[in-house]
């Protein structure tokens, strides 16, 4: 066929269809292939594209603001230089879990916060470009790396003795990969059935699937690593015993699994949940039967942070007919990503802002029937850094709902400081460990991660995982 | 052909009117009819059409045909093809001369031809001039030919240059153009030679001889034609330097006083441009079109037009080896003149680039102030590459200026001035003098 190569015409003007859902983050309710899908990375030449544009400056800002230290100025220049099988070894070898920081992190806010690309000059202070889009590279080579099957790590001769590691989570992985490339055998405790943590069980699965959180846990393996499963270190001095049965340390990173409850010691209620079962439910081979109790229910999720907007989002997309975000705070103040504050907007979630909930209303045979909210106002700054909430005297209503969802902050299990008593913990559970070496006051025993730092991000995890792996070898040469 | 400056860029060539100086060049961009209609319709001025081969062998192309040579993710900063001259019969090529001259009797269209032998020269040239070619084009420079006596090895051999040139010259009475090979040290000579056999006008570059890629699996070069590579003819922006530099010697013959049609890397207007400021009457492209299409010729009018409006140039025929009288040979510098760079650090975005090919390749004239994210220059280390402002990402950070007369560049620093002591060393011109 003939083209017209002249063919000179005007833009349509009518049929104005920007209220179509297609440009509002479509989804589809209950496509649950979509849901345990991640969208699909970079591919080669996108890659490239985008790493050429890296200005491969001299002080590399990017690496300087990666907690990790996985060295984006480093491997975005190999990349340039088509040194495509070393750009993957400096990611993996100074974060062993690269891909998913790739796709997990808060890139904006870390390695692109300062970068040169966005041409910032005393001119042009407010820049004139995006960020290299780091996080996005990074996740390519990783996958690039699964795609050719390049092993850039090699599994050395492991005799220099045992460690322990409880948890399998970011911190867990980072601390046992390091240490089993520096020669030790080293073996996971997970209380639950499969390894990963947070990353398995406390997100949404499209936000980090299952099959790329399968690979990198691969590449932990081939290092040695030993995981045992179903095996919860718990009891009296669960923890401290595995110095007695051969470890000669151990790591603690369980992570955060309690979740935090609008009215502690709450009964339970039909419909009532945390975000942590609800999170794990849609992890753990129930979401068929999570999905059929949200269909077409009105779900409250309470909370602003990435926890909430994971609740909210998946929420939504598993059937729920409507979502509301109720946060006590306004826009501003939520601590969720903007990222995940934009997708859960994109999902159609109604947020429901300067809205403190106060309790909850039940039917005769104790199901959810609804939210006693009260209105709020900004207040002054807090410690947070954000004004706080105050209510409005006599502003009460109430919501009609069938689910609530707490999302309020994960806390640490209040039995947990028994499974190592000799280890200092603070007023909530948390471990108190140096931050430089993560040691505790138990001699061999480490710790790092959210059980140390509160709630916080995977890449500050795999930081803690690597600093306690360098302090455990010098502990051991000792 | 809608542009903001209407501005009339015919110009005649070799007794020819072209509507503009933007032609097709003889390759697959001009390989039947249908397509050089609708390159006409894109607003190019005329076509040196696909070189005509005489049915007498039959022409068989190899698979694939080219390679792309990337630069990052930037595609098509060179091509290589083994392409081979038209695979039609000549009556369907003619037969499209006709066609084409029929419905577009104001675009030229020239033959471009190549034979083995005089005969073969003189039937081709006759059946295109018969058949409503305007001018002719013979090929001594298709780079992918093997037999002696052809393609590039006639434009080795300079008195076939003149022996074919000739006998096509006696033949027609349409202008004659010779084409080129870059393969060689000087092309004035060959060119010289063309002249001495009767040609009308040079034109030049084709295809440089190189290799563009080597298959890393298979060790084939590329394009890997079922497992041979060949060196071939590499064309495209990375040749560019080269074939100005072909065009502004000739242009700057005295002797050969030729008019000269260029070709070689030329994708925009400017590059184009400077074709004509070094000696091109018309200019030809052929890898721009492989990599955008057509459509090219929209922005060489429009960007040529609005250029001659703003130097308020009247005709194309005025910037015609224009840039010549300034073009000399290195030992005409002013070596007494002296300049450094200088920044404005106000546009600086801290990426820092400079510094470390200053470090690296250059004069070590940069400091780098960590805190600030800034470069310091020190004015009498800087050696006035300007291979900074190669990196800057900011447009006009950093520029050049002259220094004055009395100004003294600071010489290269030694790593341990004592070891001069231990020198075995005699000045050469002491050793002269002896």
């Amino acid at each position: 066929m003939k083209r017209n190569r002249s063919a000179r015409t005007l833009p349509p003007t009518e049929n104005d269809d920007w209220l179509q859902p297609k440009y509002r983050g479509e989804f589809t309710v209950r496509d649950f292939n979509a849901f345990n899908t991640m969208k699909k990375g970079f591919d080669f030449s996108q890659a490239v594209a985008e790493a050429d544009r890296c200005l491969l400056c001299h002080d590399a800002p990017c690496s300087k603001g990666c907690p990790a230290d996985t060295k984006p100025g480093e491997f975005i220049r190999k990349l340039q230089l088509k040194n495509i099988t070393g750009a993957i070894r400096t990611i993996k070898t100074n974060n062993i879990l690269g891909g998913a920081c790739g796709v997990l992190c808060p890139t904006e806010r870390l390695c692109e916060e300062a970068c040169s690309a966005m041409l910032k000059s005393k001119e042009m202070p407010q820049g004139q470009d995006r960020a290299i889009r780091i996080g996005e590279i990074q996740r390519f080579l990783v996958e690039y790396s699964w795609e050719r099957g390049y092993q850039v790590l090699k599994k050395p001769e492991q005799n220099r003795g045992k460690v322990a590691v409880v948890g399998s989570g970011p911190g867990g992985l980072s601390c046992a990969a390091e240490l089993a490339q520096a020669g030790y055998l080293v073996t996971i405790f997970e209380a639950r059935p499969e390894p990963g943590g947070v990353i398995r069980y406390g997100v949404a699965p499209f936000r980090f699937d299952e099959n790329f959180l399968k690979k990198e846990l691969a590449d932990i393996e081939a290092l040695g690593v030993e995981f045992v499963c179903n095996h919860r270190i718990e009891g009296e001095k669960g923890a401290e015993k595995l110095l007695e049965n051969g470890f000669g340390a151990v790591f603690i990173a369980p992570g955060l699994w309690k979740a935090g409850e609008l009215k502690p010691g709450q009964a339970p209620i039909e419909g009532l949940l945390s975000s942590v079962d609800y999170l794990e439910s849609l992890r753990d081979g129930r979401l068929e039967q999570t999905a059929a109790t949200f269909e077409g229910k009105t779900v409250a999720v309470i909370g602003g942070g990435a926890v909430a907007m994971d609740c909210a989002d998946t929420a939504a997309r598993i059937g729920a007919k409507d979502v509301y975000v109720v946060y006590r705070r306004s826009y501003l103040q939520m601590p969720a990503e903007e990222e995940e504050l934009q997708s859960a907007l994109e999902t159609g979630i109604h947020f429901l802002l300067l809205n403190q909930p106060l309790d909850y209303l039940t039917t005769a045979d104790n199901k959810i029937s609804g939210m006693k909210i009260v209105r709020t106002r900004l207040g002054e700054t807090d410690d947070s850094g954000r004004r706080t909430p105050v209510e409005i005297a006599g502003s009460e209503w109430n919501l009609d709902v069938d689910i609530v969802i707490e999302a309020i902050g994960n806390q640490a299990e209040p039995e947990s400081p028994n499974w190592y008593p000799g280890v200092k913990t603070d007023g909530k559970h948390l471990i108190q460990a140096d931050p430089e070496t993560g040691e505790t006051t138990v001699k061999g025993i480490f710790a790092g991660g959210d059980i140390v730092r509160g709630p916080s991000l995977v890449v500050n995890a795999v930081r803690d995982g690597k600093v306690a792996a360098q302090a455990i070898q010098q502990y051991l040469n000792q | 052909m809608k542009s903001s400056n209407q501005v009339d860029l015919s110009i005649d060539f070799c007794g020819v009117t072209f509507k503009n100086p933007f032609l097709l060049s003889s390759s697959p961009v001009s390989n039947s009819a249908e397509m050089v209609e609708a390159a006409y319709e894109a607003g190019w001025a005329g076509v040196a059409f696909k070189t005509l081969n005489s049915d007498r062998i039959p022409i068989i192309h190899p698979s694939p045909r080219m390679n792309s040579y990337h630069y990052g993710h930037k595609k098509l900063v060179g091509l290589q093809n083994v392409e081979q001259i038209s695979d039609r019969p000549l009556k369907d090529n003619l037969v499209d001369f006709l066609y084409l001259k029929k419905k577009y009797p104001d675009r030229v269209l020239i033959s471009s031809i190549m034979g083995f032998s005089n005969a073969e020269w003189e039937y081709l040239a006759k059946v295109s001039e018969d058949n409503g070619a305007d001018m002719l084009e013979l090929n001594f420079s298709c780079p992918h030919m093997c037999v002696e006596g052809t393609g590039h090895h006639v434009g080795k051999a300079f008195d076939l240059i003149e022996k074919f040139t000739s006998t096509v010259k006696n033949a027609v009475s349409i202008p004659v153009l010779a084409k080129m090979t870059p393969n060689i040290t000087d092309m004035t000579e060959p060119a010289l030679y063309a002249k001495r056999g009767g040609a009308d006008g040079i034109a030049a570059i084709n295809t440089v001889s190189g290799i563009s890629e080597v298959g890393l699996n298979d060790l084939v070069p590329k394009p890997n034609v079922f497992g041979i590579g060949a060196i071939s003819g590499t064309s495209g922006p990375a040749i560019k330097p080269i074939g100005l530099r072909f065009i502004a010697e000739m242009a700057q013959c005295e002797e050969l006083n030729l008019p000269l049609s260029g070709m070689g890397g030329i994708e925009t207007w400017i590059d184009a441009l400077e074709y004509l400021l070094l000696g091109a009457g018309t200019i030809q492209v052929t890898t721009g079109i492989i990599h955008y299409g057509y459509r090219i010729v929209e922005d060489m009018i429009e960007g040529l037009s609005d250029f001659m409006v703003e130097k308020g140039i009247k005709s194309v025929s005025e910037l015609v080896g224009k840039a010549n009288v300034n073009l000399k040979t290195t030992d005409h510098f002013e070596l007494d003149r002296q300049g450094i760079t200088q920044y404005n650090l106000d546009a600086c975005i801290g990426c820092g680039q400079c510094v470390i090919i200053c470090d690296d390749a250059a004069g070590q004239a940069l400091e780098w102030d960590e805190k600030e994210r800034r470069p310091r220059l020190i004015e009498d280390k800087c050696l006035s590459c300007m291979i900074c402002s190669f990196v800057c990402p900011v447009d006009g950070l950093i520029t050049f200026k002259e220094m004055p007369k009395d100004w003294n560049r600071r010489e290269t620093r030694t790593m341990d001035q004592s070891l001069e002591k231990k020198l075995n060393f005699m000045p050469y011109k002491d050793i002269n003098v002896l």
